[in-house]
């Protein structure tokens, strides 16, 4: 029970070879869970294959009938947990909320990897995936919310990418000298990394910064989801003001939700107790209860609104849902998937005493099938009622759909594994600086040259392409804007990952050397001065990958 | 140059000449907008009081634009294609059973929903009003299908396909859609286009009479009670059957502004 009383560890106090001991590829329990994981994920790509082979006719879904099903809404849910990786990271960050720092990287790889499926995914419920993506970049229309989907979504994605970079950057600098065996990888992803206080500090201020930028980005991606819905002025039960703010409440639900089964299956696999003490799940579940009953009280409002005096197509829908065709799954989601849950985190959060992780993660299980099923109810039952009576044919998932939905759950634990082996997860403890040190140095020329190159050549290509939204086969909008805001999101990388040198040393060295700038030998022990606790872990009593085979 | 240049003043002049740069090039190529005067409008007028539910229209419809034969297990899940189907509805029990029959096209909105909705500009409005759909673009999101109020739209769930017979009557004049994307009425538009190929070479220009009856559907029906015109000609057929007390629209709350009009001697009740 070392838990409770290290709930807020000092940094000196973690073992370095336990913040790495998640790496190596080896162990009877990490090859057979590879093996589950891609069986079950290859039912994803066979779903796939039967729609390019026979086409959508494989699917349970009809004109006159659900024009979407369950893979739509598994897209809405995975968007969903895409986004509370980042939001935690960035809430960590911006409210220095020290006692979840570790669950911070972790959350952050659920982002990339749910947003990765949810993309897949739209892949492959759209009807030719080999121009989905090209079409919407090459000929996109502005007024269209699938385009807005696909700004957001990249924006949400490269930004990500790079924050998530820039705060392990320091980090894939430390496994350089602490993994020999994949000193290669880390070698080239640490990009030239100097470990100076100053460095430290930029880095420090950059990745701040672009905490408050994404957060803003993270609230737009699930928002436009619900525009894809609310505003479809022709489909009863869909068009609503309410459905941006819904969805984005519900992609926090289920979002934290994942986050926690995720963490509760980690730590015990790699026994992570000490740096994710039970109070940390207790916390969550605390903030996840009430998050769902927040969700419970949209649903109501969201219900008496349709239920009671709204015109009668929006009625027909709802009645449908609470006591027509659908009741049972409704009641079972909200009773079983909202309220069960919910109650169990109540208890839990009030009382004192109680403090289990079996029991979060419980509810948190049944938080997720009740929000997933609960996704499905938003996007089915309107085809049941369209405006003109035609005939309208049952919706059955078929084998095809659900090969998809749940091949997408495996390939999204796949890919987290991925990430998990191949990145450290855990933060290496850093001396705070005082932020000082990096107003001390001036830029090199050409380093302000090349940002602030970018950021004119971001922001004009960003209003170009706006500017110009009207003249898409012409100007191809999309791909404008979408490159201007690459290269907006460029500049933080660039101030962190140039080198502080001005450009007559820089070349000099490459001519005295011919090996590139970033590949030079790492010489950590040069740096590593000022973190002296880095300097007293023994490199090579550290796990070494590969090392017991050989 | 003795002191660092401030960030504000450093962003302020990011943000100026990107700005410069973007909002400048705008007003070169900016949209010609709607002021071209147009042509033609094309509407249609169906006629409820006339029609007898043989579902001609919709028979010929299928031969004219090459819609595949959906087969029995498509049909059972909603998966067959009508550019042209009849709405039925039903009132009262037998005895005193009233049905009535809506034959239903495109309904070539003013204000369509689906174009708003559709990503890559597969579907647009051409310069004489029409709904129009580009299946090379169309990448079968099925965002213009769930959009439509009407669910006039139809999406290919697989492969087209026709039995030996029907193979050999194709329509050489309309393009067979792939899998994966969707299709739409389009008013017959290659047979406007060959009808004004026609009066060109004749020398004159198209008149109401040329079109009253292009459309397959118009053509086809024995009751005459679909129109089909020039809605921008005051005088043609369509417009003044438009302005009759009978006419009505579907969903006209919806506010799509379409350009089929039908004609009741009662208040429809839809």
């Amino acid at each position: 029970m070392a838990g409770v009383a290290e709930a807020t560890p000092a940094a000196s106090t973690y073992d370095e070879a336990a913040l790495l001991s998640h790496l190596p590829l080896e162990g009877k329990g990490f090859w057979l869970s590879v093996l589950l994981l891609a069986t079950g994920a290859s039912a994803l790509f066979y779903g796939f294959l039967q729609q390019v082979l026979y086409g959508h006719a494989v699917t349970g879904q009809g004109s006159h009938g659900a024009i979407w099903g369950i893979i739509v809404a598994n897209i809405v849910n995975f968007i969903g947990v895409s986004h509370v990786g980042i939001a935690i990271s960035a809430v960590v960050r911006l409210l220095r909320l020290q006692k979840y720092q570790q669950l911070a990287r972790l959350a952050e790889f659920i982002t990339l990897a749910a947003i990765t499926t949810a993309v897949m995914n739209i892949g492959m419920d759209v009807g030719r995936p080999e121009r989905f993506i090209l079409n919407t970049l090459w000929y996109g229309r502005y007024h269209a919310p699938f385009v807005w989907s696909c700004t957001v979504i990249t924006t949400y994605v490269v930004g990500s990418s790079v924050y998530l970079y820039l705060a392990m950057r320091r980090d894939l600098w430390l496994c350089e000298a602490k993994v020999p065996s994949r000193r290669w990888l880390y070698r080239m992803m640490a990009l030239g990394y100097r470990d100076t206080p100053a460095s430290r500090a930029r880095h420090n201020r950059i990745v701040w910064w672009l905490a408050v930028v994404i957060l803003p980005i993270m609230v737009s991606v699930h928002s436009v989801y619900g525009y894809i819905f609310g505003l479809q002025a022709g489909r009863p039960g869909w068009y609503n003001p309410f459905q941006a703010p819904y969805f984005v409440l519900g992609a926090i639900v289920s979002g934290f939700a994942t986050v926690i089964m995720a963490l509760a299956v980690l730590r015990k696999a790699f026994h992570w107790e000490k740096f994710f003490p039970i109070a940390i799940f207790k916390g969550l579940g605390i903030f996840l209860g009430f998050v769902t009953l927040l969700y419970m009280y949209f649903l109501f409002s969201e219900y008496l609104t349709g239920t009671y005096a709204s015109p009668e197509a929006e009625r027909v829908v709802f009645r449908d849902v609470l006591f027509g065709r659908f009741r049972v799954i409704t009641w079972g989601a909200m009773l079983g998937g909202m309220l069960f849950p919910f109650a169990l985190l109540f208890v839990q959060g009030v009382n004192r005493r109680i403090c289990s992780i079996p029991l979060t993660v419980t509810a948190a299980l049944f938080i997720n099938i009740g929000l997933w099923t609960a996704r499905t109810l938003v996007v089915v039952p309107t085809f049941y009622h369209p405006l003109l009576h035609w005939e309208v044919a049952p919706y059955v998932p078929s084998f095809s759909e659900w090969c998809i939905v749940i091949g997408s759950f495996f390939f999204f634990a796949l890919l987290l594994l991925v990430l998990v082996k191949v990145f450290p997860v855990l933060e290496f403890p850093e001396v705070h600086e005082s932020g000082q040190e990096a107003h001390g140095q001036r830029m090199p020329f050409w380093k302000m040259l090349s940002i602030g190159g970018s950021a004119v050549a971001g922001i004009a290509l960003i209003a170009t392409g706006v500017a110009n939204r009207t003249q898409p086969e012409f100007f191809h909008p999309p791909v404008i804007w979408l490159s201007g805001i690459v290269m907006l999101l460029s500049v933080p990388f660039q101030i962190c990952v140039l080198p502080e040198r001005p450009l007559r040393r820089l070349v000099r060295t490459r001519l005295a050397a011919p090996r590139l700038v970033f590949s030079r030998r790492a010489r950590a022990a040069n740096y590593l001065v000022s973190a002296p606790q880095v300097v007293k872990a023994p490199v090579m009593r550290l796990p070494v990958l590969g090392a017991r085979k050989r | 140059m003795s002191a660092t240049p401030s960030r504000r003043r450093f962003l302020y002049a990011v943000g100026k000449t990107a700005s410069f740069f973007g909002l400048a090039s705008a007003p070169l190529f900016a949209a010609e907008g709607n002021a071209s005067s147009r042509k033609h409008k094309w509407g249609m007028v169906i006629d409820l009081d006339r029609c007898t539910g043989c579902q001609g229209c919709a028979v010929a419809c299928r031969a004219e634009n090459n819609v595949p034969v959906a087969g029995p297990t498509n049909t059972e899940k909603g998966r067959s294609i009508f550019w042209m189907n009849l709405l039925t509805t039903s009132e009262g029990e037998y005895p005193g059973l009233r049905q009535q029959f809506i034959p239903t096209p495109c309904n070539h909105c003013e204000d369509p929903p689906c174009i708003k909705a559709c990503p890559v500009g597969a579907t647009t409005q051409s310069e004489e009003g029409i709904t129009q759909q580009i299946p090379e673009r169309c990448i079968g999101c099925r965002l213009c299908e769930v959009s439509c109020p009407y669910t006039r739209r139809y999406f290919n769930w697989s492969e087209a396909e026709w039995p030996d017979s029907l193979r050999e009557q194709l329509n050489p004049d309309v393009a067979v859609r792939p899998h994966g994307v969707i299709e739409k009425c389009l008013f017959c538009h290659h047979r406007i286009r060959a009808a004004k190929d026609r009066v060109r070479a004749e020398g004159r220009a198209l008149t109401d009479a040329d079109v009253r009856r292009l459309p397959a559907c118009a053509q086809s029906c024995p009751a005459e009670a679909i129109v089909f015109g020039d809605l921008n000609d005051p005088n043609s057929e369509v417009s003044r059957e438009a302005e009759s007390p009978r006419a009505f629209r579907l969903l006209e709350d919806v506010g799509t502004r379409p350009k089929v009009f039908y004609l009741r001697e009662a208040k429809w009740q839809e």
